[in-house]
């Protein structure tokens, strides 16, 4: 049913992505530990383990009782180039808010991303007005204070994480309930950065 | 020839007429509505004007504000493009009125053809065959007896009608009274007229129609056939030329009685002859004329050579239209997949939000008419059309080949399309054999979305949430420079 590119992938041969990838997966590699992620598709509820082999490209996923080798060759705004198992693909991938928008050999997939992480993984649960951060990193400048006003999509605060920078944005209108990080500080992944809350509920 | 034209007109159609104003050496003007203040269409023009409200009846169809457009920046004459304006008989009167050009056909061929019981009358007199029926009936007596006569199943529709709106099938006698009410009512409440008429239904019909096209000076011809079968709710979603259920007999004898209706309403530019056929007795009836550009135009385009838009405005300025029948063929086979914003799982309702992803397939014999872009906004407020995917290849099989393999490259994320759904009636053998009628997605087609995605997206989801960041501006477009051409990298690294 889906097709795949029989071809051998080429070696990699820019430098800067290879380093750009030993950057950005350093954070998950060093801990070793899975990375566990949950999507809805169609009101059903995914989940996929990412655990990380050796070398910080390449992971073992596992997705219900199917479990693939997974490789990134290259990823960019928009497009991953994966060996899943072997075999090249190439992955269009969107983010908006939760939506993930995926299409793979023209198949187009919208994924719910479910907030935080799985339920009894780190313990904690999420409300729709907590942020969190996306990666490890630095509190780069925080652009709120406690009991301002924000609107949905505002930047609360940037974070700087292998030399990108992230932009933490409201996700609604309403009013800054707690603020738990200060510039400059070192934030854990899916650490609690900033609680915001309905104006209306207050 | 003009030297500005005004396109009353928004999304692909706008910018295809543009490009062929561009080609003429014609500056443009785009209208607009507050909706579509950064579309692409007003940017590929030379000049725009703001109507108003994102409202149609507040921009692009609003007659007055159109023409003060024209006016305001001295453009010669206008292109209504398709819907909207386009086969409206006092637009395009008004336009003539304040000393401009209407880009189309006369103000009383548009007028003739706009009313189906008339148009049917006068199409009977001109010897063109039409579908078994009666147009003038007042009681609910006039309709049964009719109805035994031409025998069930019999449609209903209003004579003002179009879009499938006061349009009844009834399959039997007891059900004539409702449907009669019922389609009363819509057609009242769509278009302030309730006059109906009643025909012989045809349920495994296929829609062929005729491109017919001439010049003011009394020249006269078709451009032969579009295969319009493949619809839902009454709206076509792939077109194709030629039609793989006529012979070459029958292709004559339906380009003869189309070019005998246009001619009977003193026709001149690009019109369209809609025909049903009955594919058991390849009998064909006369369904209606559309007195404008198509959007299936492309298709016939690719296949004649003709460039239909560029010969609009060439024959609206006065040229004599050079060809003779004898001389126009077809080359190969097109086919037009039309891309919406709509979901086919849910009833195919449309789809709003902002293109986060939008990338057009490219190669040889693969052309994209599309009005958008990544970043833009798809609204409420239009026609949830995206683009227009049109393939042209050696034949009927290999241009079903290249339109699977471009819709494929066909990346748009943010809304929900119609690409898995046109990429399942393709493989489908009722498609493949050419035997698909106008009701075959309601009735036939059974399409179900995956229910459970594999697992290659999934992992690809969650390689990107590890591995893209600053995702919320992240847009890609086709358009921008490629990405990997390390030439262009801002760093320091050379190759």
């Amino acid at each position: 049913m889906v097709e795949r590119k029989q071809s051998k992938p080429p070696p990699i041969k820019s430098t800067l992505v290879t380093r750009r990838l030993d950057t950005l997966l350093r954070g998950y590699s060093t801990n070793g530990l899975p990375v566990k992620l949950n999507f809805d598709h169609n009101s059903q509820s995914f989940p996929i383990d990412l655990t990380p082999n050796g070398s910080g490209k390449s992971y073992r996923a596992t997705v219900g009782d199917q479990i693939v080798d997974v490789e990134i060759i290259r990823a960019e705004s928009g497009i991953l180039e994966l060996l899943i198992d072997g075999e090249r693909v190439t992955a269009y991938v969107s983010s908006e808010n939760t939506e993930r928008w995926v299409t793979i050999h023209g198949q187009t997939f919208v994924l719910t991303k479910q907030s935080g992480a799985r339920k009894g993984v780190h313990g904690h649960h999420h409300t729709v007005g907590e942020l969190t951060a996306p990666m490890p990193g630095q509190v780069r400048a925080v652009n709120v204070s406690e009991g301002d006003a924000v609107t949905k999509g505002q930047t609360l605060m940037v974070l700087e994480a292998m030399k990108m920078e992230i932009r933490i944005q409201s996700r609604m209108d309403g009013v800054v309930k707690s603020l738990t990080v200060k510039a400059g500080q070192t934030v854990e992944r899916e650490q609690i950065l900033v609680e915001i809350v309905d104006t209306l509920e207050s | 020839m003009f030297k500005k034209i005004l396109i009353a007109n928004r999304g692909e159609i706008a910018i295809r007429i543009m490009r062929a104003c561009k080609e003429l050496g014609i500056k443009t003007v785009a209208v607009y509505s507050e909706a579509d203040k950064n579309a692409l269409h007003v940017q590929h023009a030379d000049e725009s004007v703001l109507l108003g409200e994102s409202a149609p009846k507040e921009s692009y169809l609003n007659t007055e504000k159109i023409i003060q457009a024209a006016k305001q920046t001295s453009a010669e004459a206008i292109h209504p493009g398709y819907g909207f304006l386009s086969e409206n008989a006092n637009f395009a009167e008004a336009i003539e009125e304040n000393g401009l050009v209407f880009i189309g056909p006369p103000v009383s061929a548009i007028r003739a053809m706009g009313d189906k019981a008339e148009s049917k009358i006068m199409m009977k007199k001109a010897g063109v065959p039409t579908v078994p029926g009666y147009e003038v009936l007042e009681s609910e007596d006039d309709f049964k007896k009719a109805a035994m006569e031409i025998g069930y199943p019999v449609l209903i529709k209003a004579s003002a009608g179009g879009g499938g709106k006061g349009m009844r099938v009834v399959e039997e006698e007891a059900d004539l009274p409702e449907a009669i009410q019922g389609a009363g009512r819509e057609a009242l409440n769509s278009f302030g007229n309730d006059r109906l008429l009643i025909e012989k239904y045809l349920p495994n019909a296929h829609h062929v129609e005729f491109q017919v096209f001439g010049d003011t000076h009394g020249h006269l011809m078709h451009l032969f056939e579009r295969e319009c079968s493949v619809q839902r709710r009454h709206q076509k979603i792939i077109e194709e030329t030629p039609s793989p259920l006529l012979t070459q007999g029958l292709r004559e004898q339906m380009g003869e009685a189309a070019v005998k209706a246009a001619r009977a309403v003193n026709y001149f530019n690009a019109g369209t002859i809609e025909f049903i056929v009955d594919p058991d007795t390849l009998k064909f009836y006369f369904l209606e004329m559309n007195t404008r550009l198509q959007v299936e135009h492309p298709v016939t385009e690719l296949t004649t050579g003709l460039d239909l838009v560029q010969w609009q405005i060439r024959v609206a300025a006065g040229e004599h239209f050079p060809y003779q029948q004898e001389q126009l063929t077809q080359h190969g086979h097109a086919i037009e997949c039309r891309i919406y914003a709509e979901d086919p799982a849910n009833g195919f309702l449309p789809s709003t939000g902002k293109l986060l992803q939008y990338i057009e397939p490219r190669g040889p014999g693969i052309r994209v008419d599309s009005g958008f872009r990544a970043g833009d906004e798809v609204t409420h407020f239009y026609d949830p059309l995206l683009a227009k995917l049109i393939v042209h290849a050696e034949n009927r099989e290999t241009a079903i080949q290249k339109m699977q393999a471009a819709l494929r490259e066909f990346i748009v994320h943010g809304v929900v399309t119609n690409i898995d759904f046109m990429q399942a009636v393709l493989a489908h053998h009722d498609f493949v054999q050419g035997k698909v009628s106008t009701r075959w997605v309601e009735t036939k087609f059974n399409w179900v979305s995956l229910s459970e995605p594999p697992f290659e997206p999934l992992i690809a989801a969650a390689l990107a949430d590890l591995t893209i960041v600053n995702r919320k501006s992240s847009t890609v477009n086709s358009n921008m420079p490629d990405p990997y051409n390390p030439w262009k990298n801002p760093s320091g690294f050379r190759v």
